[in-house]
């Protein structure tokens, strides 16, 4: 799993947020650090992607304020900032424990505003979980 | 990365930032200015017959307070030592044409150049100027200071052996204490003044000056003596209008008496402050030895004096 | 035979230690300085976190930093004062409490402050972040964190040590003042004259660096011991532990160096 190629955004349990920035500085990091962009864009960008996630209300939270669905929006937004080819959710049952994650992650692909594809890759004990 | 919302940390830490700023930047000018940054530097030549002592970062002392350093020694066209002195605009104001300059090489502590300005109206001294700085080496003084303390009690003791002399002397007095008193109030002006105190330096030097006024005293008096013989026995013999004018050479002598014993103390003292030097211990010892002996003689003379006295004696001088 | 053996492998394996542990921190410090070099580098969201850091580690505690240097100098100027007094050496007060206070002690003193207070938050912090795998998802990310987590902390160190050290050092001086010559203006030519004596270029120049290598010592060692902690929760003590013992072995060796310079 973890010897994926650099073209594929993950979504992980091992990848974790930045403990002490908000969660929109979290997904602002990529535009401001990786594009250098300034601040006022590269933070503008991120809201734009929390709001295509329908979650925009969660950008001044910090990691431990958040709750496990949060935390994995904000993943989520991070892993779609960096536009890269493929993106992977890697075992979405350890990140979202306390919600049925498949009809929440299909809510999340539903928002309008999202493109291509998410691969998930999951136990095979859960495969009953998704319908298709 | 929180450029959208004003950031609560930006004005305190601008305003920490301007404070700290503008306090550094006062303390440098500050600090320049006390340097001497924004002031023309005042340069000063001084011949010497020795650079012994003398080196780069000696200070220039004017009255205990440093005003400048030297800063560079070198020799002239002819050999001769050149030490060149730096200091700045403001304290150049204490440097007049009739300044002296005196390296001192104290018992305790570096060398150091004295100034000594007698009078601080005189004219300024000009930048760039050359002058000639004098020696005030304590060991090399010390047995030139003995000699003179032999001399003295040399001459008081040639004084008072003579019958002749004295009387002569006692004889003359009107003209004597005319002259004596004179350089009484300025033997006074000098031993009475508060320095006594002072360092081991001053204490010497005082020492000197008190010594060679006692010098041209006794000097003095032999002068008269001799002159004085003849009127002496022309006279009818010591009429009574001279008996306050030798009441007052007995004070002057009780005063040289005092005198001496305050140049004891004084040297008591240097004695106790140049303990630890021990290579100066000896020296001083032998000093001491003399000043000792000094002041006995001096008491033996002013004994005499009294026996000798023809009129009524002043109860309330009390010799020791 | 075989303890020798024994104990000369361990020496060895002491040396290279240590000797990993320099060339790590120096090639960090390399790396920090050539992206310092970056004009990427400087754009205003590293300015902002550079803010932060300092307000962290300078702002925050100034108020009680200066009540401590206050505290400190007094006590130090009452001594120095009351023992020149006795052995009548009053002239050389002024100049002994400046230098004693000014140029050693409250650098110094400053230094361990922020090591014990930022340095010792910052070795904690990036232990954490590297046990926690945050430092590998910033990998992931494509994001280096030495441009907005450790290159501040480094700015914020160097410029609080600075800072902190001069408002203090101008403390001493006022408080020396007052103690000194009392609420006139009477000694001042003779203060300035002493200051003068005291701080010629190379003694400011030396102090002002002393001062930067003290606030690069108190955050580059710690970053750089947080680094280098296994991933393993119960070795951030351990990280922070070593970390700071580094810390205290540079300050004193920084300041031993500064005054073998001044005095040999």
């Amino acid at each position: 799993m973890a010897a994926l190629p650099d073209d594929v955004a993950r979504v992980a349990l091992d990848l974790p947020l930045r403990a002490n920035l908000s969660a929109l500085d979290n997904v602002a990091l990529i535009p401001l650090y990786q594009r250098h962009l300034d601040a006022a864009e590269a933070v503008r960008q991120a809201l734009a992607v929390l709001d295509a996630l329908g979650h925009a209300d969660i950008a001044p939270l910090r990691d431990p304020d958040m709750t496990p669905a949060q935390r994995f929006v904000t993943q989520l937004a991070r892993a779609l900032m960096l536009k890269r080819p493929r993106l992977v959710i890697d075992r979405p049952g350890a990140m979202l424990y306390d919600v049925p994650y498949p009809e929440f992650i299909k809510r999340l692909a539903a928002q309008p505003a999202m493109t291509g594809t998410w691969e998930i890759f999951d136990f095979g004990w859960n495969q009953a979980l998704y319908p298709q | 990365m929180n450029a959208v919302k004003s950031n609560p940390f930006h004005f305190k830490v601008g305003l920490f930032a301007a404070a700290s700023l503008l306090l550094i930047g006062l303390f440098l000018v500050y600090l320049l200015h006390a340097r001497g940054f924004f002031e023309h530097t005042y340069r000063l030549k001084l011949a010497a017959a020795s650079a012994d002592g003398v080196a780069p970062g000696v200070p220039l002392v004017f009255s205990g307070i440093e005003i400048g350093r030297v800063a560079s020694l070198g020799l002239n066209d002819n050999g001769g030592i050149v030490i060149n002195v730096e200091l700045l605009e403001r304290n150049a104001r204490w440097l007049k044409q009739n300044s002296s300059f005196t390296l001192d090489k104290p018992f305790v502590g570096g060398a150091k150049i004295r100034v000594d300005t007698p009078d601080l109206k005189a004219p300024p001294l000009p930048d760039n100027s050359t002058m000639l700085l004098l020696s005030a080496d304590i060991s090399k003084e010390i047995p030139v200071l003995v000699d003179r303390v032999k001399t003295i009690l040399d001459n008081i003791d040639h004084l008072t052996r003579k019958d002749g002399e004295l009387n002569a002397t006692l004889a003359n007095v009107k003209t004597l204490t005319g002259n004596m008193t004179g350089e009484y109030g300025m033997l006074e002006g000098v031993l009475g003044s508060p320095e006594k105190a002072r360092a081991v330096t001053d204490s010497l030097d005082k020492t000197r000056a008190l010594l060679s006024k006692l010098d041209g005293l006794a000097l003095k008096m032999d002068g008269m003596a001799v002159k004085a013989d003849t009127w002496l026995f022309s006279q009818d013999g010591v009429a009574t209008q001279t008996r306050a004018s030798l009441q007052q050479i007995r004070a002057l002598l009780d005063d040289a008496q005092s005198s001496l014993k305050k140049a004891d103390a004084m040297m008591t003292n240097a004695v106790a402050i140049s303990a630890d030097v021990r290579e100066g211990t000896q020296d001083i010892a032998r000093l001491r030895a003399e000043i000792d002996e000094a002041v006995r003689r001096a008491n033996a003379l002013v004994n005499e004096i009294n026996k000798k006295w023809p009129f009524a004696r002043d109860p309330e001088v009390k010799l020791p | 035979m075989n303890f020798f053996a024994a104990t000369l492998e361990s020496l060895g394996a002491k040396l290279v230690g240590w000797f990993d542990v320099g060339y790590g921190m120096f090639a960090f410090l390399a790396r920090a300085l050539m992206l310092l070099l970056d004009p990427a580098t400087w754009n205003r969201a590293t300015f902002d976190v550079v803010i932060k850091q300092v307000y962290f580690t300078a702002v925050q505690i100034l108020h009680v930093f200066l009540g401590y240097a206050l505290v400190i100098s007094w006590l130090i100027i009452t001594i120095i004062l009351s023992t020149a007094r006795e052995f009548g050496l009053t002239e050389f007060a002024t100049e002994m409490a400046i230098r004693v206070l000014v140029l050693e002690l409250l650098p110094f003193l400053t230094a361990l402050f922020i090591a014990l207070r930022s340095g010792s938050a910052i070795n904690t912090e990036v232990a954490l972040m590297r046990v926690n795998n945050e430092l590998d998802a910033l990998d992931h990310c494509k994001v280096p964190p030495m441009q907005f987590e450790f290159l501040p902390r480094l700015i914020g160190g160097v410029v609080s040590v600075v800072t902190l050290a001069t408002l203090a050092g101008l403390v001493a001086l006022l408080l020396a003042y007052l103690s000194i010559y009392g609420m006139s203006m009477a000694g001042f030519e003779a203060f300035t004259r002493t200051v003068a004596k005291i701080f010629d270029f190379r003694i400011v120049a030396g102090l002002a660096m002393k001062c930067a290598l003290f606030g690069l010592a108190v955050t580059l060692i710690p970053v750089t011991a947080g680094l280098e902690t296994p991933k393993k929760l119960f070795m951030v003590p351990v990280s922070v532990l070593r970390g700071m013992m580094r810390v205290f072995f540079a300050i004193v060796a920084i300041e031993v160096m500064s005054l073998a310079l001044k005095y040999i």
